[in-house]
Formats: C-alpha cells, structure tokens, sequence
C-alpha cells in the first residue's frame, strides 16, 4: 500500500472522513472496492496496533481447530491482517457441525497438542472445563502485559460474558462472581421464529402470538399452504434438538431442566406446566413438523425453509438470516418475529448458542494463541465480520450500534434488527451448568423422539426421563 | 440349466432386471445429480429433467467453492490423494506381511500354526472404537497421531486379516507338486516362493488385494478420529459440503462419483482375478 | 497336508513358518496393546468430565448392565440388525450369485456393475439414502408416494428405521458376498453336475445336496466377514439417525462412540465395548469352527 493510500485509510479511522468518501476517494487512488474493504480492515488493525507489542511472538506457529461455519469464513477473510501485524503464522483444520465436536472430544481427550484455539459452544466447556481440557481465560483478559489496552472487554455483551463463564460447580450460576471465564464469545444465535411471508399472506395468518397460537397457525399452514408443512423444527437424537426453539420456549413457561439444593441437583422436567408444554410441542411436531422430524438437524430445518418446503422455523435466527440471503430459493421472501410461547410472558427468553473461541490446555505456545484469540473476538474484527461477512450476531455492544452494519442488516433482511431488539433482553443460557450436558438433552431428546411417535405417553415419558436422569446424577455424584 | 423352459428364462430375465435396477438406480441418482445446481436437487417433486452444468467438477477439481456467502477453498483433490495413498500403501504393506504370513499357513504345518492363523483374523474381531479409544493416547506419546504412518499401521485391521484369509485359501487350492519339483532343480526356498509360488497365486492376490482396497477406501471412523484436515481421505473430506447455510448436494454427489472411479478402474482392471482368486481352498483339497 | 520343504534342512523348516507368519504378528500385537489399555479401562469408574470419581471398581460398569435395560435395548438391537443384514444380504447375494453364474459378457460386466455400490463408502452412501428418502425432495419418497404409499417416513418412524438402514447396509454389502459365491460357483468342479444331469436328478436335490454343500466354505467365508462388520455397524447408522429415533437403532458401536466422545464417559463405553467384542469373538467363533471342520474333511477326501 502506498502511503498516500495509508494516510487515506487513516483519515476515515480518525473520523475525518465518511464511509462514502472514502470509498470513492479510494476508487481515484486506483483501489478497488474489494480490496478497499480489505485495506480498510488493514486500517483498523493499524489502529488496534497502537500501543502494543503485537510483534511480540513473530514467526510462532498458530493450529486452529475450526466449525464448518460463516463465522470462520469471516476470520479466515480477515487473517492475512492478523499474520501481517504479528508476524505470526496460522493454520487451521476446518470440520462439518455433524462431527465436529466429536473431533474436539477425540482432539482434547488425548491431550494433542496439535490445536491451540479451537471454537466451542459455551455447552461444551461445561464438559471441557472440568475435564481439565481448556484454560481459564481470566488470567490473560485480566494481564494488561497480555492483552492490548484497546481489547475493551466490557464491550462484549454482558450477558454472553457471564454465559461463557461458569465456577465449575454443577448447578452454579453462569458468570457468577468466582467463575473461570472458559471460553470468550465470538459471534451468537438467540432463538425466535422465521416465517415465509409469502406463505403467510397466501394463507392469510398472522405469525404466532404464543404456543398455542404457533399450533394453530402451522396446522393452518399445513392444511392451507398446497404442500408445504407448518413448522421446522429440529428433532434429531442429540442435544442440538434441545437447545434452540424448544428450550426457548419450555423457559418461557418458567420450567427449568434442573432444581439446585443443597449443592444436589434434581431433574424438573416433569411438573404439571412442563408436561402440558411437551404436549403442545409433540402435538406442533405430529401435527405440523416435518415427516423426517427425527433426523432433522439445523441442516435440514434451514434447507427445508430455504427451499420453500417449510413456511415456518422456530430456530436460530441467524439460520433464517442465512436462509433469507444466498443462493436460496425463498431468499427475500422471509421475516422475522421475536416470539414469547408463554400467553402470559411479558417478553420472549431466548435460550442462546454462543460460538465461542477456547485454548487447548495442553497446547504448548499459550501466549501467541491468545494472541490470536483476542485479535479474532476484538471490535475491529467483528466490525469487519459484522459489516461485510456474513459474521451475525456480533458479540459486541460497539458493533450493534454502528450504522453501516446496522443499514446493510436493515436493508437487506427486512425485520430482522426488530426481532434482535425485542428478543435480546431475556436472552441467555437456560440450561442448568452440568458437566452431564450432553448426556442429560440427549437423553431429552431421545424421550421427546419417543413422544412424537407415540412410543411413550408424556406424562408417562417425562417421569421415566426425571428417574432415569436422577439416577445418572446420583452415579455421578451430582445428585 | 441346459433345459430351461420358455417361463424360466423370462423370470430370469425380471429378477435380474429388477436386481441391476435396485442396485443400480441409487448410483445413476447420484450421477445425475452430480450434474445438477443444489437449487435443482432440491425441487419439490424431484424431477429427471435438468439442465446439465459441470459447475460441481469444476468446483471439486479446482478447489474453489462458489456459495452465496463466498468462495470457499475445498482440498477435495488433495482429500482424493489422500485416499489414493492411505489405501495403495495400506494394502501393499498388508501384502507384504500377508502373503508370506498365508504361505506359511497354507504350506507348513507347525506348532501353533492354527492358533496364529487365527489370532490374526480375530485382529478384525476388536470393535474399531475399542482400539481408538486408547490408540489415540499411545499416538500422541509416541508421535503417530496425524500421522500417514500410524493410519497406515491402523488400517492393517481392515486390510491384513482379509488378505490373509483370502491367499491363504488360495495357496491351498495350488498343487505343492510345481513348487517341489522346482526345489529339487537346485533353487533356494525363496526362489521357488517368488518365482512359482506368488505367480500362481496372482489371481487370489489381486482379488484380496482389490477387496482390501476397497474396505480401506471407504473406511470412515478410523480417518475421522486420527487424522487432520490435511491427511483425511475422502470419506471425511465429503462432510465439507455439509455447510452452515446449507449441504450442497450437488458437489457430494460429484464427490462420491470421483471417489468411486480410481476403485472402479481399479476393479476394471482386476476384473479378470476378481472372480477366479476367490477360491477358498477346502474344496478341491 | 503336503510339506515342499520336507527334503531339506531340518532346523529351517522348523523356523521358516514363524519367520514368515512374525512380522504380521508383530503388527497385530501393536494394535492389541491398546486392546489391554481397554480392558483396563473397562474396570474404573472413568468419565473424563468428572476426574475426581476416578476408581478401580472391577467389574462395577458390568454388572450395571446386567440391570440396565438400555443395554439390553442395544444387545437385541444389535443382534437383530446383524441377523437380517447378513441373512438378507447371503439370500440375495447366493440368487445373484446363481443367476450370473454362466459365463458370458452380460454376466462379467454385471457383475462388475453390481460391486459399484460396495465402492461407495458407507458413510457417503448414507448421506446419500438420506436425501433420496427425505420426504420433500426425495426420490424414493416420491416414488413411493406415487405407488400409492402416503406417510412412510423412512428412517424417522420407529417402526421403518431399522428396515431403512438394514436396506442401505444390503444395498451397499450384498455384492461383497454375491462375488465370493460367484467365485465359489464358478470354481465348482463340473464332474458332479454332469453325473447328476444324467442320472436326471431333480434340479432342487442338485442344489441342496450337491450345490450348496460344495458352496459352503464361501458362505461361511462372506458370512463371516459380513457378520464381524454387521455386528460392529457405526458408518450407516450413526450419519442416518444417531441411534434414533429414541433408541430404536442404539447398536452397540454407536452407543459407545456416544458414551466416549460425546458422554466422555470412559469406562462404560470400554466395557460396552469389551461385551461387543465377547460377542463377535464367540460368534466368529463357531463359524472358523466349522469351516476348520469342513476343510478337515475336504483333506480327509482328498
């Protein structure tokens, strides 16, 4: 880069200068558009440069063990920033969600030092924590000799702060006071519903005020659309069917999965409200779900929506962004709805996915991964990834309030910036922190599953799950 | 089956229709579809008619992925290489071990030698999770794991017992009377086991060596737990596809055409041993 | 038996055969010390999420099973989808087999064609029967839809799963035993045909006493390899349905990989395994057994 072009970039970093300006100044510098979004990010890690010996660990090697997923693609666009200003190299290993965290598991459990960072759900670090598998990463945020003074971790949402971060005692709150911060957010999904607007007017329904009023409108939409069912969403044998809209809406009714006495830990899922939830939820799926609902993953529920075979999701609300934009049939024809399942719930409460970056404890060059991971979750990257990629839900509060990213998302996804703000405030983790995660919304998943196929009656099906869980927990001296 | 009546003929006829077609059909869908966008495959009702596009070759061979949400880089072609190497050395190295191993079962009657002949098959007995769950802890000591080698010396669980099984039986098919009248010419023991004995038993060899090949082209658990992104096979490079915004379809179903031709050639090529190595021995005596 | 270095020296003879058998010895007792870390691990109390409850508890994790009715759940499962994969697939493969047994140009490249479905990985050919059996876009469901066949949901239902996986399981292994008993056919010595052709022998007391006793060193050949995959299954299951739907497909491989990788639940998922293994060593077992038998008798005739 010249360095008339530098001074350029530098002008709009200071503010002198507009988004439009400069673009256009950079075209009369003979700096294309693509690039000039390239430049510019090199602009900002410029001034993320400031003040900091970023140069430190040049020429360390850097293994990265990657999702399958637009919030990597956004990191690996922006990398060449990342190995200019430290000098540092980096590589990575990118895996498909379906095997991913198999990967992880089979990475970790034989304390392979290949990987140093690798992402994860907060989920997993409930597992990974106590296992010994991934470091407490308080002890580099805290270290101002370790972390550049622009990081500004405040700045990251407070909510997805305190989700990442737990005490490691089973049961004990998220981000509580004495909590290893196990893993730092990265991009995040909170769960609401899409619908295809073209459907909806075709059929003439309303999206759904609440869990009833979902049950009618998909069965309306099943019997009314000409072909296409009512509602997606997932039902495959793993925690994955768990977490997304179904929690969402079982906290909405105030149910829990675990009570916490006395340090033990009891299963709650079959009181009267819960089972009257999992009725309407099995009777939504029977009734308006997907045939294959029980193979169906994140995957099928978005295709499905995208390709116009279903005319609702009660999902992530990145996966109907995603369904929106792209190559796909529906896009432009989708909208978004925050959704409380409770009538009587003053607001939605979004249980929430957050991907998140963690380090490999028994990684052998700890200082340069960390490094890389506070480059990777600082505002400069995620205002790049926010802006130009397809990196959605930024993490920071900065971003959310920057008016490129906020016009483009505005523009192009009609809907979706309103669903955000009316979902956000009661967005958090729902889920009881347990190192038997996996185990206990597998097992979850594998009751609801019989449910739905009418193996097992609910009321009959939640209390052998509650028993059989309790006896886990016991085995396991959490309960 | 000389006198074959009028009804016999056409019943043979339906029933080998209807095998060539349900044993067929899945691979002709997948051919098709390899020629289609993922929009086409994902038309609700599927239909037959397309319009041909070479767009996931392309996109395999040169290893750039067009999406929406970008380009993405693909290492199909190194994942294809992978697979080429991993399988070729496995199966050599099983060769290597195995045929000389089945010679002497065939050949020698020694103290034992049922009980190593069979100690070696039961090696395919172990549950491959029960030998990765600790081979992965002893990998990273010993510095295998996500290595060419330790997947090479693990794979021997699916190539070696199968190897030795198949030789096995065919050296016992062999008449002994050539190898011992060359012995009695003056040759040396390994002479006569590399100039008469391997020979003759070239048909046996080809077929367990292609059916071993293939059983190691399309293992999967082993390639997903031990090897990284850039040592995987195709097995697991195909999950690739299997994308946040979307599967792409179209470019698995060419994945799995490119990763059935070089077996496919491989079988053409063999095809005249395929069926006459599989002689099992005990029968002629 | 017959030995060619009978003649010569004596002391070679007694270690040529070790020599030669050794170095794929050694290879396999590579791969068994891990196979004696397992069994180790199988007696602790180990889940790697909880290391403090670590403990030696001997034979704790097995006796659980005995009362533990998922694990029953799995040994039925297990047994059931190995018994009709490998009967399914040697019934079909043995008429396969029988219908291309002439020798003709028609027959080879059948043949040839038919293997291309064992040339598909497992966990690709999986994939692959899962969009073609997806209710909206899927071939098959359409097909099937269009005979008249509404709501049959594949591998979704409890009551089609295990009939969908076993189909993709016979679809991709039934040609492994068609060309080993294609082999075992063509090899069969003609004398005993053309006596029984001229004596007018029925066809059906041809088959079953000359035909099929002759063909059954490959038949328990291609049983033996099929049944120590069926009863190991994990690429077509696990890609298709995890185990579900609820546990109606938890075979014993799959529940493992679950209890280690995702459970990290050590110890269990070892004995699981070590039962697993119990089982297939038992049941390989009695097929080597009689195949010694056979070929004993083969000699004898001989």
């Amino acid at each position: 880069m010249t360095d008339k072009a530098k001074d350029f970039f530098a002008a709009f970093k200071a503010g002198k200068m507009n988004r439009r300006e400069l673009m256009s100044g950079a075209g009369k510098l003979g700096v294309t558009a693509a690039s000039a979004n390239f430049m510019l990010n090199a602009a900002a890690t410029e001034a993320l440069a400031a003040d900091f010996d970023w140069m430190k660990h040049k020429g360390t090697k850097l293994h990265l063990l990657l999702n399958k997923h637009p919030y990597a693609d956004a990191m690996i666009a922006d990398l060449d920033n990342f190995k200019k200003m430290t000098g540092m190299e980096v590589t990575y290993d990118i895996f498909p969600e379906d095997v991913y965290f198999d990967k992880v598991a089979a990475a970790l459990s034989s304390k392979s030092t290949q990987y140093d960072a690798f992402m994860t759900g907060a989920y997993q670090t409930w597992e990974y924590g106590p296992a010994g598998w991934i470091d407490d990463l308080n002890a580099f945020i805290k270290d101002p000799a370790k972390t550049n003074p622009n990081y500004n971790w405040d700045d990251v949402l407070p909510g997805l702060r305190a989700s990442t971060a737990w005490n490691g005692v089973p049961g004990g709150a998220l981000g509580s006071a004495d909590a290893k911060q196990w893993c730092i957010p990265w991009g995040f999904e909170l769960n609401s519903i899409t619908y295809n607007r073209k459907m909806y007017d075709k059929v003439g329904v309303q999206p759904a005020k609440n869990m009833p009023d979902l049950l009618e409108v998909s069965a309306k939409l099943t019997k009314d659309a000409g072909g296409p069912y009512g509602i997606g969403v997932r039902g495959s044998r793993s925690w994955a069917t768990i977490h997304p809209g179904f929690l969402s809406g079982y906290s909405n009714y105030g149910q829990r999965d675990f009570t916490v006495e006395g340090g033990k830990l009891k299963a709650a899922m079959n009181t009267k409200v819960s089972k009257d939830y999992h009725k309407m939820f099995v009777k939504m799926v029977q009734d308006s779900g997907p045939k294959n609902w029980s193979t169906y993953t994140w995957y099928q529920v978005g295709t499905d929506l995208g390709a116009g075979a279903s005319a609702t999701i009660f999902d992530a609300d990145i996966l109907g962004y995603f369904m929106d934009g792209g190559d796909n049939k529906e896009k432009g024809n989708l909208g978004f709805h925050a959704f409380a399942a409770n009538p009587d719930a003053k607001a939605p409460t979004p249980n929430v996915w957050i991907w998140s970056l963690a380090m490999n404890s028994a990684g052998k060059q700890k200082d340069p991964t960390w490094y890389f991971m506070q480059w990777a979750s600082s505002t400069e990257h995620d205002m790049f990834g926010a802006r130009k990629m397809d990196f959605v839900n930024p993490v920071r509060a900065s971003v959310w309030k920057d008016g490129d990213f906020r016009d483009r998302i505005a523009k192009s996804y009609a809907g979706y910036l309103e669903q955000f703000d009316a979902s956000s405030p009661g967005a958090k983790i729902y889920f009881t922190a347990q190192p038997l995660f996996q185990e206990v919304t597998t097992q979850w998943a594998e009751t609801l599953q019989k449910m739905v196929a009418k193996q097992v009656a609910v009321d009959e099906g939640l209390d052998q799950l509650a028993a059989s869980l309790d006896k886990k927990l016991k085995d396991a001296g959490l309960g | 089956m000389e006198h074959s009546s009028r009804a016999e003929r056409v019943l043979r006829g339906v029933l080998i229709t209807a095998i060539l077609v349900f044993f067929l059909f899945p691979i002709l869908w997948i051919f098709l579809m390899s020629f289609q966008t993922n929009e086409e495959v994902l038309r609700i009702p599927p239909s037959l008619f397309f319009k041909p596009t070479l767009i996931n070759y392309a996109s395999l061979i040169t290893g750039k992925l067009q999406t929406a949400a970008g380009s993405l880089d693909l290492a199909f072609m190194l994942n294809l290489w992978n697979s080429v190497l991993l399988s070729t050395l496995s199966v050599a190295l099983s060769l290597l071990l195995g045929v000389p191993a089945a010679y002497a079962f065939a050949r020698f009657k020694f103290r034992g030698s049922e009980d190593i002949a069979f100690t070696l098959l039961s090696f395919r007995f172990a549950p491959p999770l029960l030998v990765l769950l600790p081979l992965s802890l002893y990998f990273q000591d010993i510095g295998l794991n996500d290595t060419y080698v330790g997947l090479i010396w693990v794979y021997q669980l699916i190539a070696l017992p199968l190897i030795l099984w198949i030789v096995r039986g065919y050296f016992e098919d062999i008449s002994p009377d050539i190898e011992y009248a060359y012995r009695i010419a003056g040759h040396s023991w390994l002479q006569t086991f590399l100039r008469i004995a391997v020979p003759l038993a070239r048909p046996g060899i080809a077929a367990a060596g292609l059916l071993a090949f293939i059983f190691c082209w399309n293992n999967f658990v082993f390639a997903l737990i031990l090897a990284s992104a850039d040592k995987q096979p195709v097995t697991v490079g195909a999950l690739a596809f299997v994308t946040a915004s979307g599967i792409q379809y179209g470019q698995i179903a060419a994945a799995i055409v490119l990763s059935i031709t070089p077996t496919l050639a491989l079988a053409l090529y063999a095809q005249r041993y395929l069926v006459e190595g599989l002689s099992l021995g005990a029968v002629k005596g | 038996m017959t030995s060619i270095a009978a003649p010569v020296r004596r002391r070679k003879i007694l270690l040529l055969p070790y020599l030669l058998s050794l170095p794929a010895l050694l290879v396999c007792i590579g791969i068994l010390i891990p196979f004696v870390t397992a069994v180790y691990y199988s007696m602790l109390r180990y889940r790697l999420n909880l290391p403090y409850l670590k403990g030696f508890i001997w034979f704790g994790n097995y006796k659980e099973f005995l009362t533990d009715s998922e694990f029953w759940n799995t040994v039925r499962v297990s047994l059931e989808y190995t018994a009709l994969t490998v009967g399914s697939e040697l019934l079909l493969g043995l008429v396969i087999a029988l219908l291309l047994q002439k020798q003709s140009r028609f027959n080879n490249m059948a043949s040839i064609l038919l293997l291309l479905p064992l040339m598909t990985a497992p966990a690709l050919a999986s994939l692959m029967w899962k969009l073609m059996t997806n209710p909206n876009f899927g071939v098959l469901s359409y097909l099937v839809q269009l005979m008249g066949v509404h709501n049959f949901q594949w591998a979704s239902s409890p009551n089609s799963a295990l009939f969908t996986v076993v189909l993709v399981d016979v679809w991709v292994y039934t040609p492994f035993i068609m060309i080993l008993l294609l082999a075992g056919l063509r090899s069969l010595p003609t004398q005993p045909f053309e006596a029984a052709a001229l004596d007018g022998v029925p066809r059906r007391f041809v088959f079953f006493r000359i035909t099929l006793p002759m063909l059954t060193p490959y038949i328990i050949t291609a049983a033996l390899f099929r049944l120590l995959d069926a009863i190991q299954q994990f690429d077509i299951i696990y890609p298709m349905t995890q185990g579900g739907p609820g546990d109606t497909l938890l075979v014993f491989q799959v529940r493992a990989y679950l209890e280690f990788y995702q459970y990290t639940n050590v110890g269990k998922s070892a004995a699981l395994l070590m039962i697993l293994w119990a089982i297939t060593y038992a049941l390989s077992n009695v097929f080597i057994k009689q195949w010694l038998k056979l070929r004993e008798r083969a000699r004898g005739l001989a």
